[in-house]
């Protein structure tokens, strides 16, 4: 019996094995833990802060992909579980904008390439044009996206610390 | 002598080119694997390891210095690629290395805009007149055509998402 795999779960396996993903993969930036689909789960590194992880899971939700964005939530990929609200990412100013557990009951980021998120939220379209989902590049943007955030003096640690 | 992977960004090639290579590679080795991968190389361009000030040298012998797994080679005809920012009232200029990295130039940036610690988190360098913000790893190779070797930045507040 032949088994055919649907073009959006193709398409998600050709961007995680093109060149932009790998050499985020080498250069420490992410890693593939897995693909259930339609979840593929990739840990995001982070810089070192006090009494914090060196990276966070992500589980992406890719139903639709790539013309249709992606969702994800910080996902705890060792206990297969969403990532409790005291372990989120914490900062001054643009990490907690993004990174707010309340929001949908932490079922998305607060980003404009976030697919639940940007539901609603036409004005994002001209106010966040840079932070928009690309179907051109797919999960790569948000992915950058998310790296950047991790990594910049803003973000501060977990929000239980 | 084992093979490993470098990452080629060219100019005119969208994209990122995978090539295998073996360390320690020639500059023989090199040209070769970007004439497996279709990229030129003619006499109009340069080759640069990461954020090596120094393009990859022309003897065919030679052993290309800086290559390591996941090395980003730069194919590019900007020997340097001149960097203005603007700041409020104030400009600043600098050229660069074709690879250097945008967090390196921001680094630059609030050095010698002398921003505090605080200011300088809360902005982010937008290519000028676009709403275009790359990423913090993004090389000033990838941000230039070859046939201008400029690019200017405004250092902007960034956005909290809202609403």
């Amino acid at each position: 019996m032949t088994v055919v795999v649907p073009p959006d779960q193709l398409l998600l396996a050709a961007d995680l094995a093109a060149p932009e993903f790998r050499r985020g993969e080498i250069e420490g930036k992410w890693r593939h833990i897995e693909t259930a689909w339609p979840h593929a789960t990739i840990a995001v590194s982070a810089a070192k802060r006090p009494h914090a992880p060196d990276e966070y899971g992500f589980q992406f939700e890719c139903g639709g992909y790539r013309h249709t964005p992606a969702t994800a939530q910080p996902w705890d990929f060792a206990a297969r579980q969403a990532l409790p609200a005291p372990h989120w990412p914490a900062g001054r100013s643009i990490v907690p904008s993004v990174f707010r557990p309340e929001w949908k009951c932490g079922q998305c980021l607060y980003l404009p390439c976030d697919r639940m998120s940007i539901e609603g939220h036409g004005d994002w379209i001209h106010k966040h044009p840079n932070r928009l989902w690309q179907p051109q590049r797919g999960i790569i943007c948000y992915l950058e996206q998310l790296y950047d955030l991790l990594n910049q003096d803003d973000y501060s640690g977990i929000r239980g610390a | 002598m084992s093979k490993t992977i470098i990452f080629i960004q060219a100019e005119g090639k969208p994209g990122v080119t995978e090539a295998e290579i073996t360390i320690s590679a020639t500059v023989r080795d090199l040209h070769e694997a970007f004439k497996t991968h279709d990229i030129d190389f003619d006499k109009e361009f340069e080759a640069f390891v990461d954020e090596a000030d120094s393009p990859v040298q022309h003897d065919g012998r030679a052993t290309v210095e800086g290559l390591k797994h996941g090395s980003r080679v730069h194919v590019t005809r900007c020997k340097k690629i001149k960097v203005t920012v603007h700041y409020m009232h104030r400009t600043v200029d600098r050229a660069f290395a074709p690879g250097t990295r945008l967090r390196t130039v921001k680094q630059w940036a609030v050095h010698e805009l002398k921003l505090n610690p605080t200011d300088a988190g809360e902005h982010v360098l937008q290519l000028c007149n676009s709403t275009v913000q790359p990423p913090t790893d993004a090389a000033l190779a990838e941000l230039v055509d070859g046939r201008s070797c400029d690019v200017c930045f405004d250092f902007v507040p960034e956005k909290r998402i809202e609403g």
